[in-house]
């Protein structure tokens, strides 16, 4: 695939997409709002308190908002990233039963666009930050490599996925459901300090878990983030892409005939 | 500028796409290979255009699938040098909530376009279409016809070095379809190569250099258009034969429970098989049965000397029932007025059942008479045949 036509599905897929409604293309943007409006409600009473140990005392209310904000923009950025990836080739069966197209390529416009809009809602959010007079950090240079990392990852396994649910149908709903778990089991919306000792080694095999601290580390904290934790993060991401590659050309004749 | 080699291709059929892991896991088969092709070899070359004819699941559309590059054949190479467009199914990737300018950068970019060259050609390309303001309309708008024109029209003007087209040619009106028709001749003489594959057998007759069947999986002919397309009407009456013997027809084939004894064709006033253009032309059939017939169809159809359809009818077609005894021979007397173009032609015979030779062939000969058109009663003309027109 080149570039000018990775550039083209991207538009579609923000744009023209949304041509026939009337807010258009700010309904990709609406729903991580309305998310983000639910938790912050929700939880900013329960988790507010916890939070003053993170340094960030000095925001007041806002802390939950700047914890939770930070984690979850990225979270669906990773977790709609990886679902979409893992339907791509089932979206996308008109085009590759009629167009010569690449396989592994295809997933990138996926990639791109969901960026785009993380990038546009992290936009938003740091205008937030700057508002309320939030502490700006050369730190903050690192947050590309994280998503980086992060978003490599969510290639590598959705690649996979996407491979495997031409054969098993099942692995969309799967994925959706491991998602939702996923969520859940990554501190975004709660503080890593709640959970109990016995189960902390658990979270740290989490990838997520430690792109969400170095996000957190740098964006909130200004640190350089724990480069173990994202290396690992890294490698995993490499490793999987690798994977998924090697299974999709063993299997690549077999995908094009089923689909 | 392709070249196939030894194309092989076995579709595994599973019960379930997940079979295919558990075959992985387990190491053991499970599924039904179906081979979809057979040892495929072809050759076209600058300017020449290949046609490809053969029934329904032949592995006509399998074959320019690979070549497409969409399946991956099994084993066997294809090469191709420059840019391939398929128009396997027209208008890949519309979008009917865009317009057809959007649609048509879309289009372009998937079949192979840079956006410099879509920019370039696109006044061309809305001009082909005619579809004038409708252009900046969404295409749920338009007519299927629209959305076919538009289709071509983008891809005619891709400009590949290769053109793979599958049933593609059916487009709008018959106006219409003659400009794609020039297009495509332009085409192949700019030195373009272009893989043809339809039932209309007219069609293939008249722009294929040569044309190969496909039976089954494998190429069971390859020749001339017309040795061609015979051999394949033979294959529809449902007799195979050798390769070998194309283009000696001999008698015809068939079931023979009817056949066709003799054959005669005569001009009214000239009486030999010479005629004037505008004299009547007398066909004398002799038909006999083994067995009684009861709903026998004879049927005839003119060739001219490209082995292009002219004009063809039968008993069917003209309410006229014939049923046979037992043994019974008679004659059927066809005349009809030869307002042909001058110039050799042939005609084509067949006994068969109902409407048409599907069903039950008894028997079919191809070519059984010849008789010449050479000279104009009347007023010369050009063309095919003669509309005796009057000026008022």
């Amino acid at each position: 695939m080149n570039l000018p036509l990775l550039l083209h599905f991207v538009r579609q897929d923000l744009i023209d997409r949304h041509a026939a409604s009337a807010l258009g293309a700010l309904w990709t943007l609406l729903l991580p709002l309305s998310n983000i409006l639910i938790f912050t409600l929700v939880f900013s009473r329960i988790m507010g308190m916890r939070l003053q140990t993170m340094e960030m005392e000095y925001l007041g209310n806002y802390s939950y908002s700047v914890y939770l904000v930070s984690g979850l923009l990225a979270w669906i950025c990773f977790s709609s990233t990886l679902a979409r990836i893992t339907q791509v080739y089932h979206a996308n069966a008109g085009l590759i039963t009629k167009v010569r197209v690449s396989l592994f390529s295809l997933p990138l416009y996926i990639i791109v666009s969901e960026t785009i809009i993380y990038l546009i809602s992290m936009g938003f959010f740091v205008i937030f930050l700057l508002l309320i007079d939030f502490k700006w950090s050369y730190h903050w240079f690192w947050l590309p490599i994280i998503f980086l990392v992060q978003q490599l990852l969510a290639f590598g396994l959705g690649l996979i996925c996407a491979i495997l649910s031409v054969f098993i149908r099942d692995v969309k709903e799967l994925v959706n459901v491991v998602i939702q778990f996923w969520f859940w089991m990554t501190p975004i919306v709660y503080a890593f300090s709640i959970i109990p000792e016995k189960w902390s080694t658990l979270f740290l095999l989490n990838p997520i878990y430690h792109t969400t601290k170095a996000l957190r580390d740098t964006l909130i904290l200004g640190q350089s983030p724990d480069l173990a934790g994202l290396g690992m993060v890294f490698g995993c991401g490499l490793l999987l892409l690798l994977l998924g590659i090697i299974l999709g050309r063993h299997l690549e004749r077999d995908i094009r005939d089923f689909l | 500028m392709i070249d196939v080699n030894g194309l092989e291709k076995v579709f595994k059929l599973y019960h379930r796409p997940a079979d295919r892991l558990r075959e992985i896991v387990f190491r053991r088969p499970y599924h039904t290979p179906f081979h979809a092709l057979k040892n495929i070899s072809l050759q076209v070359g600058r300017g020449e255009t290949l046609g490809i004819i053969g029934r329904n699941g032949a592995g006509k559309s399998t074959l320019m699938k690979i070549l497409n590059g969409v399946l991956l054949p099994d084993s066997g190479t294809v090469v191709t040098n420059g840019r391939v467009t398929g128009l396997l199914e027209l208008g890949t990737g519309f979008d009917y909530n865009m317009s057809g300018v959007q649609n048509i950068l879309t289009n372009g970019l998937l079949l192979g376009m840079t956006e410099q060259e879509i920019a370039e050609r696109e006044n061309d390309i809305i001009e082909f279409t005619e579809l004038g303001d409708f252009i900046n309309e969404p295409l749920r708008t338009y007519s299927s016809g629209m959305v076919m024109r538009l289709a071509f029209a983008i891809a005619i003007h891709a400009d590949p070095e290769t053109f793979l087209i599958d049933e593609a040619l059916s487009v709008g009106d018959g106006r219409f379809q003659q400009k794609c028709m020039r297009r495509i001749r332009e085409f192949r003489q700019r030195g373009g190569a272009i893989i043809f594959v339809s039932h209309d057998l007219n069609a293939v007759k008249m722009i294929c250099d040569r044309v190969l069947v496909l039976e089954e999986g494998a190429v069971v002919a390859q020749g001339e258009p017309e040795v061609a397309v015979n051999y394949y009407n033979r294959i529809l009456a449902g007799e195979q034969e050798d390769a070998a013997l194309l283009g000696n027809v001999g008698s015809g084939y068939g079931s023979y429970e009817a056949r066709v004894i003799a054959a005669k064709a005569s001009g009214e006033n000239s009486a030999g098989d010479i005629l004037s253009s505008g004299e009547n032309l007398l066909l004398r059939v002799t038909v006999e049965a083994d067995v009684a017939v009861a709903d026998l169809t004879l049927g005839l159809m003119i060739r001219d000397r490209f082995g292009q359809d002219i004009f063809g009818t039968n008993t069917h077609f003209m309410d006229y029932p014939i049923s046979l005894n037992a043994k019974e021979k008679r004659d059927i007397n066809f005349c009809m007025p030869m307002i042909l173009a001058p110039g050799k032609y042939t005609i084509t015979l067949a006994l068969h059942e109902g409407a048409d030779h599907t069903d039950a062939c008894y028997h079919w000969w191809d070519n059984a008479v010849q008789f010449e058109v050479s000279g104009i009663r009347g007023y010369s003309f050009n063309g095919v045949c003669n509309l005796n027109p009057s000026i008022q």
